[in-house]
This record gives structure tokens, C-alpha cells and sequence, in this order.
């Protein structure tokens, strides 16, 4: 399977999950990630659903105690003036962050499937003008620099007897002064980079002419199989909750 | 044979801005690869894995064909260490891993500023050799403040141009009284990071106060991971340290014994100018440190003594040679009873070096602990020193 094709398959999970499926369209969607998880990703799936619900699982205590737990009922109930209920607002919740944790986990099994792969040999494989390229690999750039910069920060502030490096009420104190080294340092490497090596080298021309893949194909290897299913059960999904419904 | 520029001189001479009109010159190189002082300078930021970043420089055969031809310089197993980030790497090793991603790249000129200066003797000879006149690279443009002329090679020889950061370090120590440093003693210490292998493996080692320690070994070894557990940004997986015969960690109740001056200047600093730097300073070891040596009079004093006339300086609108003289401030201001230098001398000239060596011995005479890092042979020697050897997970005193 190429990298196009198993990017493909998750644009249409994920496209088709925002189309607020029924329970027979999501069981469709769900079986189909199941599917590309048991076969394409194998042992590997498991730590994409734990990444995956690592991610999710903040924001969904943040709104349960919201909406459950202060609120008390759903939007819905709110937009129709009623009196409401802690399970409707459960199940609001629910929905909401069920459909959140299958986008992150698709996301989380496509780039597990290629694991094998460094984060360029994955950008360069993929079909994409070199310039969307580019801002991918510029986007991972800037994320490895503000993770620097944290490291910085740290060494910084730890040493400089501010913050300790185990949890502590002086981190919570100065918390802030973290947060202005961390910006600080990192603009600073920003700049490093680009007042000397990237003009002297010419490196982002460097890094075009590394993106580019040639005459590559598009699609190829088990892909013929992926995508007809993937647009197969995608209409499924679509009409399942329709004749459900009729 | 190919075109060897050695440019020499005191710090504030215009060497940098020598080597960048170099560049420009035409008939030096169409294009040269950069090798800074540190890592911002040194690699391309733009990869998340030693892989990619050689990926990135890796010539084409269809775009550069005679790229090919060129000798790899691959004095690591870089394939080994493929999966890891760039900036896991220790300073010498990225400038290892720089020159690697040059020797299999297209381009015909190499630009290196400062950066051998991290390299361990072995590494610092295999560059060089490599970059032998005879060798396979074209045309190279050096600026270091170590290297004496070398065979084949043209010297251009600068002038300070200017007496504005003017440096003499001995001075805050002149006047500073004696103190008696409390003893570090390390027991059956181990540490890894997390899926790697095993830096240290049951090390034991004692330092006392009133003296000054070399911490030695190749590039990658350990060095700045023991200072950045004894400063408390690293935990050890297992073993105890004791301070004065105290149980010390840091990395639980913070650090407040040890001034730390990294490696690379701008990895200390916490805030955007010295005022604000210090005052954070003083205040976090207000009650741990004798008041007189952190009165703001006292910063200031010091500061002026390296160079920096007024604290409400921004530290990063500063040259990095200033900011590295910097970051001594805080250690030589005498706050702290041990003093942790990691390659104090990196991109500082002869003079300068050596005033920071007399520096050093002169707070070693007064009882303060020194614990340093350097592969500044003459630098060393200049301070009365034990030495630690690192290497294989053990410290050995010698």
C-alpha cells in the first residue's frame, strides 16, 4: 500500500465521520478502520489507539465536567428552551468526543502504517505539489523547534533554581517565566537558522529539490483494493442510516 | 588542490563577517555548505531524525553527478542512529553530523565557524585530515581560535576593531573572601534516557571543595548529562548524591548548591535582558547564598568586569562572544560554592582563555568546587586540575 492510497482511505473515514452518521453508518465506518488497523497496521494499531485516546481523553473530561457536570443539559436542549438532562448532556458529550477519538485514532493508524518510514521519506512519498510538501516538512520543523526550545527553557530555569524538574508549587509560580523563555529561545533558533546557514546554502532550495519524487505513482499495490472497498462502504455508510430511517 | 583559508584574530575582530564576504566571492563557491557554532547554525533544522537531515543533503547523481565521487567523512555510525532527533545529539556530535551530511552533498566549499572547537582531539584531527588541501573537498574557509597555521592553508590574520566588550574575569574574584565548598559525593549512580542506552552504570566518585575537576572524554560520552544531573534537570535512575554529607536532589527540591554556564550561552538564560536574568537568579537563592554576593551592585560590578557595561542589555541583541562571556557571571560572581563550566572556552580568543583560566584557579584557591568541561588541551592545563574520565558508563579519577 502506498502512503497516497492509505492517506486517501483515512480522508474518507474521516471525511464520512463528520457527515454525522447514524449508528448504522458509524458501525460501517468503525468495522472498515477496524479493518485497515487488524490488517494494514497489525501489533502496531494498539499503540495508535492508545495514542489516540491519550490525546482525546483531556478534552473529554473538560467537557464532561462542563456540560455534565456545571451546565447540565445539551445544546440542543438550550437552543429549545427545555428543561433539560445530565444524560442528555452525557450523551452529547459522548457523541462528540467518540467522533473525536475515531478522527485522531485514523489519523494515528495512517501514519503508524508507515512507521518504517522517516517523516520526510513519508512527506516525499505522498502526490502533493512540492510547495504543500514544504509546509508540511516546515510544519514538523517548527514543532521539533518549540520542543527544543522547551528543553532550553528547562535547562535555563531549572539551573537558574526557578523551577525544579519534579512537579512543585514554584512551577506553578513561574510558569509564565517558562512559557517567555520557551517563546524567547525559540524565535532565537528560528533566527540562528536564518541569518547564516539557510542564505549561505540555499537550504529550503535544497529541501524543494529533496521533496521532489519524479514520475512516481500514484496509486499501486494493494491501494486497488483499499480504495473500492473504502468508496464502497462510504455509500454504504450513506444509505445504511437512510433505509434505517425509512 | 583546493583553496585552504584559515581566518585568525581576537573575538570582535570581524572574522565572522570575513568569512561570510568570502562566501559571497564568487570564485570561492557558487554555493557554500555552513557549519555555525552551534546547533541552530550548524545543522538544518528542518528534519526530525538524523536520517532526514542527511536525506536532505544527500546529492542527487542526476542533479550534481560528480557529488558522487566525493569520500564520505562518516567518523560515526550515523545509520545506527538514523531514527533519533538531530538535537539528541551532544555539540560535537552535530558538528560530526554536519560535516557527514557536507561530505555526501553536492556542495563544493565548506564554511566553518568556531565549531571544531567541540570536537574531541581524535574527531578535531580526523576533520582536519579530511580537510587536507590534497583531500576531496574543494575549497574550505576556517575560523577557530585553537588551531595554530596549518600546512597548506592561508592565515588571514584580523585586528580587534573595537574595545567595547573589552573582558578581564579575574576581576570579580579579586576581591571575593574564602569559602569552603561542601563536598559532592555520588553513589552507585545510574542513568539512561528513556530507550537508550545506559550513560552511566553504578558510578561512584567524590568531589571535594578547593578543587577544580576535569570532566573528560569523547564527544558524546556523558560530560553535560552529569552536570545536568548534578544541577537537578536530569534524575538518575538510581544511586544518591549528598551534599556536605547531606542528602542532595535537585531534581525533587531544586538546585542550590551549583552555578551552572552551559555549553552553548543562550541554554542558561531566564529572562530577556541581565536585569531581569538575575534578578530571577537572586531570587531563587535568596537565603542560600551570601547576600553581599547577590546585591544587584555586586551583578553589575561583575557584568561590567566581562564586558557588558549596563544591565538592562538584551542578552540575544548581543554578539554570541559576549553572551558566552556571560554566562560566566553568575558562577565567577561567587553566589554558589561550586562552579560548573561546560566548554567555558568555546569561540573565545587566546587572551581571554587565559584570564578565565587564572579566573578559575584563583576561586579554587579560595575553596570553591570547579567541575569543567573542555577539550581545550591549554585551557586545562592552566587550571591545577584532577581529571574524571568518562567512558564505557564509569568515571574514573586520575
Amino acid at each position: 500500500m502506498t502512503p497516497n492510497g492509505a492517506f486517501t482511505v483515512g480522508l474518507v473515514l474521516i471525511a464520512m465521520s463528520l457527515t454525522n452518521p447514524g449508528p448504522r453508518g458509524s458501525a460501517i465506518l468503525i468495522a472498515l478502520a477496524l479493518a485497515f488497523a487488524i490488517i494494514e497496521v497489525r501489533g502496531a494499531a494498539l499503540v495508535a489507539l492508545r495514542r489516540a485516546a491519550l490525546i482525546v481523553l483531556p478534552l473529554a473530561l473538560f467537557m464532561g465536567l462542563l456540560w455534565v457536570g456545571i451546565v447540565g443539559k445539551a445544546p440542543a436542549e438550550i437552543a429549545a428552551g427545555a428543561a433539560g438532562t445530565r444524560a442528555a448532556a452525557l450523551i452529547y458529550v459522548a457523541r462528540l468526543c467518540g467522533r473525536l477519538l475515531f478522527i485522531v485514532a485514523v489519523v494515528q493508524l495512517v501514519i503508524m502504517r508507515f512507521d518504517a518510514l522517516t517523516p520526510l521519506q513519508l512527506i516525499r512519498a505522498l502526490a502533493l505539489p512540492v510547495a504543500a510538501k514544504r509546509v508540511l516538512v516546515i510544519t514538523l520543523s517548527l514543532i521539533a523547534t518549540l520542543r527544543h526550545a522547551i528543553d532550553r527553557a528547562h535547562i535555563a530555569l531549572i539551573a537558574a533554581g526557578t523551577l525544579t524538574r519534579a512537579a512543585s508549587l514554584r512551577n506553578a509560580v513561574h510558569s509564565w517565566r517558562l512559557i517567555q523563555a520557551v517563546w524567547l529561545s525559540a524565535v532565537t533558533i528560528m533566527l540562528g537558522r536564518m541569518r547564516d546557514k539557510w542564505p549561505v546554502e540555499n537550504t529550503l532550495s535544497l529541501l524543494d529539490r529533496s521533496l521532489e519524487t519524479g514520475s512516481a505513482r500514484l496509486f499501486a499495490g494493494d491501494d486497488r483494493i483499499w480504495l473500492p472497498i473504502t468508496v464502497g462502504a462510504a455509500i454504504m455508510a450513506l444509505i445504511a442510516d437512510r433505509i434505517g430511517a425509512s | 588542490m583546493g583553496r585552504r583559508e584559515l581566518i585568525s584574530g581576537p573575538n570582535f575582530s570581524g572574522r565572522s563577517g570575513a568569512l561570510m564576504t568570502l562566501l559571497r566571492d564568487g570564485a570561492f563557491a557558487a554555493q557554500s555548505f555552513y557549519v555555525g557554532p552551534y546547533s541552530e547554525a550548524a545543522l538544518s533544522g528542518l528534519s526530525s531524525t538524523i536520517a532526514d537531515e542527511i536525506g536532505i543533503y544527500r546529492a542527487k547523481p542526476e542533479i550534481a553527478p560528480g557529488a558522487q565521487a566525493r569520500r564520505a567523512f562518516a567518523p560515526l555510525d550515523f545509520a545506527a542512529l538514523g531514527r533519533r532527533e538531530p538535537q539528541t545529539l551532544s555539540g560535537g556530535e552535530q558538528v560530526l553530523l554536519a560535516l557527514h551530511c557536507f561530505s555526501l552533498s553536492a556542495y563544493s566549499a565548506l564554511a566553518i565557524d568556531t565549531a571544531f572547537e567541540q570536537l574531541d582531539r581524535e574527531n578535531r584531527e580526523h576533520a582536519l585530515a579530511y580537510l587536507d588541501p590534497h583531500g576531496p573537498v574543494a575549497n574550505v574557509a576556517l575560523i577557530d581560535n585553537r588551531l595554530p597555521p596549518l600546512p597548506g592553508w592561508r592565515t588571514t590574520e584580523r585586528a580587534a576593531d573595537t574595545a567595547e566588550f573589552d573582558c578581564d574575569p579575574r576581576r570579580p574574584v579579586a576581591d571575593l573572601p574564602r569559602r569552603d565548598a561542601p563536598a559532592i559525593d555520588i553513589s552507585g549512580l545510574r542513568f539512561s534516557y528513556r530507550r537508550g542506552p545506559d550513560i552511566f552504570r553504578a558510578v561512584d566518585l567524590s568531589l571535594r571543595g578547593g578543587a577544580a575537576y576535569r570532566l573528560a572524554g569523547p564527544n558524546g560520552a556523558g560530560k553535560t548529562t552529569l552536570l545536568k544531573l548534578l544541577v537537578g534537570v536530569l534524575a538518575p535512575t538510581a544511586g544518591a548524591v549528598t551534599l556536605g554529607g547531606e542528602r542532595y536532589r535537585p531534581w525533587r527540591t531544586g538546585n542550590r548548591a551549583i552555578a551552572l554556564a552551559t555549553q552553548n550561552p543562550d541554554h542558561q538564560w531566564c529572562g530577556a535582558t541581565l536585569r531581569d536574568d538575575l534578578a530571577r537568579r537572586r531570587a531563587a537563592f535568596a537565603g542560600h547564598a551570601p547576600a553581599e554576593r547577590l546585591s544587584e551592585a555586586r551583578n553589575g560590578d561583575v557584568a561590567a568586569s566581562l564586558g557588558i557595561r549596563s544591565l538592562d542589555a538584551h542578552l540575544y541583541e548581543l554578539p554570541l562572544a559576549a553572551r558566552k562571556r556571560l554566562s560566566w557571571l553568575w558562577p565567577l560572581s561567587g553566589a554558589l560554592p561550586w562552579l560548573m563550566l561546560d566548554e567555558p572556552s568555546l569561540g573565545q580568543d587566546l587572551n581571554t582563555r587565559l584570564r578565565l583560566a587564572e579566573a578559575l584557579s584563583g576561586l579554587v584557591a579560595l575553596g570553591y568546587g570547579v567541575l569543567f568541561v573542555t577539550h581545550d588541551d591549554d585551557f586545562a592545563a592552566r587550571v591545577p586540575h584532577r581529571v574524571l574520565a568518562l567512558g564505557e558508563g564509569q568515571i574514573k579519577t586520575t
